[in-house]
């Protein structure tokens, strides 16, 4: 078995970014980082369990620029507090406000980013007892202290209020 | 995403994350993660696959009622093309010109511009 090319392991996004802004002239983001990881087990089986879907993705808005496939970086499409749209059908999510690749993905297929699809295929075939009745946007602002002090708790309420027993969370 | 991810695990409910840019999950930790190695924006599997958009979302599910303990990362075996060379292209300076980093330069400022006085209209 021949040995894989060396540049064949996951991207160092951190190091790539870090380089990437000290060459623009900007200061070097400072990403979270702990130690200890909190872990709670799964307590109802799957078949049983009713799990939510947490996004980064952002819901369309007319008038504030191209946010369809192969929109270059729009960050007029960000969004600043959490968000809640109904699981029943597919809502109209887009991701122009997030650093994606643009050179290697066009951003056409929205099941990429948002596998809302797909779950109601697994609530149908009975793999997952039921999905939440909505869904949450995370919003992507870069503060950290405010994704740990407003953003995150307002998400854990969001999730309790719709009586998950487990987050499935896509970042993009 | 793994500062909420975290923040619900912390408060009782069990999660996973599925997601491409593993040295950023990883550093943060979190307990479950699913990684695809795929251009950023592909999270849950490649454009127009249904199955492998399927099989993404069926391994995410088994991380989350198999993972033994915190900071239990699966890559999914799927690959985003034979030949890894793409990985090269993402953020990568020496692959740019000086009048494409300049470039790169001003719109970062527009973006931050915009971005701020949104922040501050919320």
């Amino acid at each position: 078995m021949a040995f894989a090319t060396e540049h064949d392991v996951p991207i160092p996004y951190m190091q790539r970014t870090r380089d990437y802004y000290l060459k623009l002239g900007y200061p070097g983001y400072r990403w979270a980082h702990f130690v200890d990881v909190p872990f709670t087990p799964l307590a109802t089986p799957l078949a049983r369990a009713r799990l939510a879907l947490v996004t980064t993705s952002a819901p369309y808005q007319p008038g504030v620029g191209e946010q369809g496939p192969r929109a270059p970086y729009n960050a007029a499409a960000k969004f600043y507090t959490v968000y809640s749209e109904s699981t029943e059908s597919i809502p109209d999510l887009r991701i122009s406000h997030v650093g994606y690749d643009r050179v290697h993905t066009t951003a056409e297929d929205p099941n990429t980013w948002l596998p809302l699809a797909q779950l109601h295929q697994a609530v149908k075939s009975g793999r997952i007892g039921a999905l939440t009745p909505r869904l949450h946007g995370a919003p992507t602002n870069r503060s950290q202290r405010v994704t740990m002090e407003t953003d995150a708790p307002e998400l854990l309420r969001c999730c309790r209020d719709d009586g998950a027993d487990a987050v499935l969370l896509v970042p993009n | 995403m793994s500062l909420v991810a975290r923040h619900l695990e912390a408060n009782g409910l069990p999660t996973v994350v599925m997601g491409c840019a593993k040295d950023i999950v990883e550093y943060c930790g979190v307990s479950r993660f699913l990684f695809s190695d795929f251009p950023l924006g592909n999270s849950a599997g490649r454009p127009f696959d249904v199955e492998s958009q399927a099989s993404t979302l069926e391994l995410a599910l088994r991380v989350l009622e198999s993972a033994p303990a915190a900071r239990t990362t699966v890559q999914s075996p799927l690959r985003w093309r034979e030949d890894a060379a793409w990985k090269l292209d993402f953020s990568n300076l020496e692959r740019m010109t000086p009048e494409q980093i300049a470039e790169r330069r001003r719109e970062f400022d527009e973006i931050k511009a915009i971005a701020r006085t949104k922040r501050e209209a919320v």
